[in-house]
This record gives C-alpha cells, sequence and structure tokens, in this order.
C-alpha cells in the first residue's frame, strides 16, 4: 500500500500539501448541499409571509401544526404517498416483466429494447401535455380515437382526467418510469452468473424455480436501487401533477402544495415546513419500500 | 459447455416454435405500446388544422410545414437559445465541479470521507421544492431572479447526483493505476487530470448527457426563476404556454412538442451505450 508508506511527521504535511488543490470542491460540497437545508429548518420555524413582512418573528410548531391540521396539505400528503407507491410498485413490476423478456434472446431485441426505452426520454413536460391532451383529450384524443375505431361511432367516449384523475396521473408516471426500472433490472439479469442457472436446468428445475430462487434473490439488490431512486424522483414530481391536473380533482402532491403556499401565498415559513415534511416523508417512504421488497426476497433466499 | 446450453429447452419443437411466438409476440406488443404516445404526437403534427381537432389517428394529407409554423407563432430560436444557455452553462460547470469532488470521495485517503459521501447521498434525495425557499429569498437579494444564473451558478459548485455517479465510476478504475502515478511523483491534482479523467472517459460522458437531458427537462427550475420574465424562457415553460396561447392549433402544439423532444432522442441514439451504462453504474456497490 504505498499512500499508506511515508514515515509520520514530514508525511502529514507533505500529504495536506498534495491533497489542496481538490480541498475546495470539498468544502463547497458541504456549503452547498447542506447549509439551505439547514436555512429551509430554520424558516420553518419562523412566521415569515413576504406579503408581510413587517410580522417576521419566531413561530414554534405553527407551521407544523398548520401543515398537520390544514385539510388541504393533510390530503396532500395521502395524495403524495398514493402517488408515489403505485407508481414505483407498478414500474418495477412492468420493468421486471419486460426485463425478463429482454434477457431472451431473439430477433429485433436491440430494437425492442430502444423502443422501451423513449419514455423516459420525452421531456417530462412535454410526457405530461401529451398525456393530458393526445391521449386523454375526450374529443380528439388517442384513446377516444381508438376506441371509435374498434366499436364505431356509438363507442362510450369517457373524459379519462375528470372520471379518474389521479389514476391519469399516475399512468402518465408509470409509463415514463417503467424503462427506468427496466434498465436497472436488465443489468442485474445480465450480470447473474450463467454457470448456476444452468447447473439448475440441469438438475430438472422448472423455469419457474430457478426464477424464484435464483433470479429473484440476485436481482434484490437491483430491486431495491430501482424503487429507492424512483421513490426519490416521484415524491419530487411537479412537472405531471402541475401539468395534467393543476392539482385540482384531488391531485395535489406536497411539492405543488408547497410551491402554492410558496409563490401564491408568499408564506415562507409555512412551505418551509410543508418542505421538511416532504423530506422526513420521502425518508420513510423509501426506507419502507426498501423493507417492503427485502421481506418478500427473505422467506425466498432461505 | 455448449452442448449442454444448446439442450436446455429439452422439449419438443413444437413448444419451442410457441415460446418463439409468444416472446416476439409479446415483445412486438410492448414496443409499440410504450412508442404509440411518441408516434401519435408525430402523427398529430403533420395533421391539418382541422383534422388534428377530431378523432382521426391518422393523417388524411402530410402537413410537414407545421414544423416551420411554430416557430412564426412563437420567438422558439429565442426559446431554444435560453435552453442551451443553461444546459451547455450547466454541463459545463458539473464537469469543472463534479469531478474533483467525486476525486476525492472515490480516490482520496481522509477521515470523515464516509460522512461526506453521505451528505452528498442526503442532498441528492432533496427534491428542489424544499430548498427553494432561502435560495429564492438569497438570489432576489443577488437581484438575479427573472434570469437562468440562479440554475446555472450552482452547478459550477455542486450538484449531487453528478458527484455521485462519477464517484461509481471513479471506483471501478483500480486504485493501482492512481498509486504508480503518486510513486512517480504526481501530486493528486495531477494524477486526477493525466490518470484518472483518461481511463474514466465513458463514465464522464455519462455524466454529462445526465446532466444536459436534466437541465434540458427541467420544468419547475425556470418555472421559478423566469416565469414572469418572458425574454428568459426555456423551451419547456414555452410549451406549456404554447398549448394556452394557440387554442385552436392543436397540431402546432404537437409541432412544438416534437421540436422538444428530439434533442433529447438523437441524442440518446448516438449515446445509447454511455445512457444505459450511466443508469446501471448507479448500482455499482461501494
Amino acid at each position: 500500500m504505498p499512500t499508506q508508506a511515508p514515515p509520520k511527521g514530514i508525511g502529514a504535511a507533505a500529504r495536506w500539501a498534495r491533497r489542496a488543490p481538490l480541498l475546495p470542491a470539498l468544502i463547497f460540497t458541504i456549503a452547498v448541499t447542506q447549509l439551505p437545508f439547514v436555512a429551509t429548518l430554520i424558516i420553518s420555524f419562523l412566521q415569515w409571509n413576504s406579503l408581510a413582512p413587517e410580522n417576521r418573528g419566531f413561530a414554534g410548531l405553527d407551521n407544523y401544526i398548520a401543515v398537520i391540521t390544514d385539510p388541504n396539505l393533510r390530503s396532500s400528503v395521502l395524495t403524495t404517498v398514493l402517488l408515489t407507491a403505485s407508481v414505483v410498485l407498478i414500474s418495477l413490476l412492468l420493468g421486471l416483466g419486460i426485463a425478463l423478456l429482454l434477457d431472451r434472446k431473439f430477433r429485433g431485441r436491440g430494437l425492442v429494447r430502444t423502443m422501451m426505452i423513449a419514455p423516459f426520454l420525452v421531456v417530462p413536460v412535454a410526457a405530461a401535455l401529451l398525456w393530458k391532451h393526445a391521449l386523454y383529450n375526450p374529443e380528439y384524443g388517442l384513446f377516444n380515437g381508438v376506441l371509435k375505431w374498434i366499436f364505431g361511432e356509438s363507442a362510450a367516449q369517457p373524459d379519462w382526467i375528470s372520471t379518474m384523475p389521479l389514476t391519469a396521473v399516475i399512468a402518465a408516471l408509470v409509463w415514463q418510469w417503467t424503462p427506468f426500472m427496466m434498465l436497472i433490472l436488465l443489468a442485474g439479469l445480465q450480470s447473474r452468473p450463467q454457470d448456476a442457472v444452468e447447473a439448475a436446468f440441469i438438475d430438472g428445475a422448472t423455469g419457474f424455480q430457478v426464477f424464484r430462487y435464483l433470479t429473484l434473490p440476485h436481482l434484490r439488490q437491483y430491486l431495491e436501487l430501482g424503487g429507492l431512486l424512483g421513490s426519490i424522483y416521484i415524491v419530487q414530481n411537479f412537472d405531471a401533477v402541475f401539468t395534467i391536473t393543476s392539482g385540482g380533482l384531488g391531485t395535489a402532491n406536497l411539492p405543488y402544495t408547497i410551491y402554492q403556499t410558496f409563490y401564491q401565498a408568499h408564506d415562507y415559513g409555512q412551505a418551509s415546513a410543508a418542505g421538511v415534511v416532504v423530506v422526513i416523508g420521502s425518508i420513510l417512504i423509501a426506507s419502507f419500500a426498501l423493507r417492503a421488497v427485502s421481506s418478500l426476497l427473505r422467506d425466498e433466499v432461505k | 459447455m455448449s452442448t449442454i446450453t444448446q439442450a436446455k429447452p429439452r422439449k419438443g419443437s413444437w413448444d419451442r416454435k410457441l415460446h418463439w411466438v409468444a416472446t416476439h409476440s409479446i415483445g412486438i406488443a410492448l414496443a409499440i405500446g410504450f412508442t404509440t404516445p411518441i408516434v401519435f404526437v408525430f402523427l398529430t403534427a403533420v395533421m391539418s388544422d382541422k383534422q388534428a381537432l377530431s378523432s382521426n389517428l391518422w393523417p388524411q394529407e402530410w402537413h410537414f410545414e407545421n414544423f416551420l409554423r411554430v416557430f412564426e407563432k412563437a420567438p422558439m430560436l429565442e426559446y431554444m437559445a435560453n435552453s442551451l444557455m443553461y444546459s451547455l452553462l450547466a454541463t459545463l460547470g458539473v464537469m469543472l465541479s463534479a469531478i474533483p469532488t467525486a476525486y476525492a470521495l472515490a480516490r482520496m485517503k481522509w477521515r470523515g470521507r464516509n460522512a461526506v459521501f453521505l451528505l452528498v447521498v442526503a442532498a441528492m434525495m432533496l427534491p428542489p421544492q424544499v430548498v427553494a425557499v432561502p435560495l429564492y429569498d438569497m438570489w432576489i437579494n443577488f437581484g438575479l431572479t427573472g434570469t437562468l444564473w440562479p440554475l446555472v451558478i450552482p452547478y459550477f459548485l455542486f450538484d449531487a447526483f453528478s458527484v455521485f455517479l462519477l464517484r461509481q465510476f471513479f471506483l471501478t478504475i483500480p486504485q493501482d493505476y492512481i498509486d504508480a502515478a503518486k510513486i512517480d511523483g504526481c501530486s493528486e491534482l495531477t494524477a486526477l487530470v493525466r490518470v484518472l479523467v483518461p481511463m474514466a472517459r465513458p463514465g464522464i460522458a455519462a455524466t454529462a448527457l445526465f446532466c444536459f437531458l436534466f437541465t434540458w427537462n427541467d420544468y419547475f427550475g425556470p418555472l421559478l426563476y423566469t416565469g414572469e420574465n418572458k425574454g428568459n424562457w426555456t423551451l419547456s415553460l414555452a410549451l406549456a404556454s404554447f398549448r394556452g396561447s394557440h387554442q385552436v392549433e392543436w397540431n402546432l402544439t404537437m409541432a412544438a412538442t416534437v421540436l422538444i423532444m428530439a434533442p433529447a432522442i438523437v441524442l440518446f441514439l448516438f449515446a445509447q451505450k454511455s445512457f444505459v451504462k450511466g443508469i446501471t453504474f448507479t448500482g455499482v456497490k461501494g
């Protein structure tokens, strides 16, 4: 280990001299990542509305109490949990199925993979607009167009967004996130030790047994990763809710509510408190999702 | 070995044919299902004004000039220039700030390294809306709200996801190379620039690609800081309002959507390998 070789005394000074050029980057890292959050924490305990700046002062837990008791905010907490959990779970399951399919060799596999990734590349606002207008629109949307094409002029022409608003948002997000999950799981499948699989087949294992006792335990790490990253980003989702329903019809999630509190009501203190709640919530959801996935697998590893 | 692999299906050829048909048809159905929405956007974009508002699925006439009409309806070139400025400057900034930080986290030995890495992961999990309040207040004091600078400048200091991704890449490059360079008298900085950066080029490319896509896609940031100053709008903001001001010309809204989606998809087709690598590398342990 040559790095540990230099003798003590001169060693320490020389080591720091060599590292010096990289230190500014590190100091920035700490300052830039953590200070804004500390500021948010502090503001969350203040009474501060930019429309009434003279009333600024310490508010104690008032903002948190407001966040928890306000029925709008409470329902947006519930919506966030529901939205995140269903998008992560559905896109993980779909992604797993597609990854298993793409793990087999067949002609056109590369093309299918490229086409599958496409939704992930669409600018999220464009994707949200696309779902809202091109697919869901009752008069010229694709869904009702297909219904007409199949069942003729008398086909039902539902207004998708107003009859099932949250489902509409979830479907759009699942469409965008399934390719991401699929890619992570496909990487997991392709790093699976092939000889163990072959040995199992020779010993007479069925395809399902191989999946359950070999593939699934191996994929655990990748399922966890997909669940974690997915939760982080979907808890933060703003574009889809803002575009598809403008937060109406009970689809306002916490990021949207924070935006409203901050940008329209100018209540900095309450927006910050809601922000802190989002962070705590995403940590909770992420760890819950992780535990759910690993407990599913733990039984089967035995 | 190969004979064993070939013997794997072991069942009748009828089974194998059925299997072949099943795999192919599911594959084709999925590929079509996931891409149809995008194709439909393109088809609507080239329909005539009237047909776009019907429930027809296939254009009767192909109006490719719709793509040009979009530029007449809105200052698309200006928005595009703003988007490009934001994405390119941010990507440049990330390269300058995240590479040294990731190196310090992956390949330098110092006390507290793991704690700092945890802070980086924590920062990655922090939704942008959460820190928006103090940051917005700070940028008001600097007099920079209404411009894209509040979005660009932070990338010259730090970006958690890029640092995370680069660290994962740097970990895959053997320490021996860096140790050897140091024995030859290199400082940490020279070891980074001369040894690690050339070896980690695919990882750096993937990180740059992600940063470009992320900023190109960003909607919340530009909405917050430039929402009231139309001259500094990015494409994503312009697209969302295009629909509002050109209600009837639905085909043009879709043509604008195609124009905004195109760069990301073209970029992906050229850099598919490093893109896929980038996603899978987030899972490297260490």
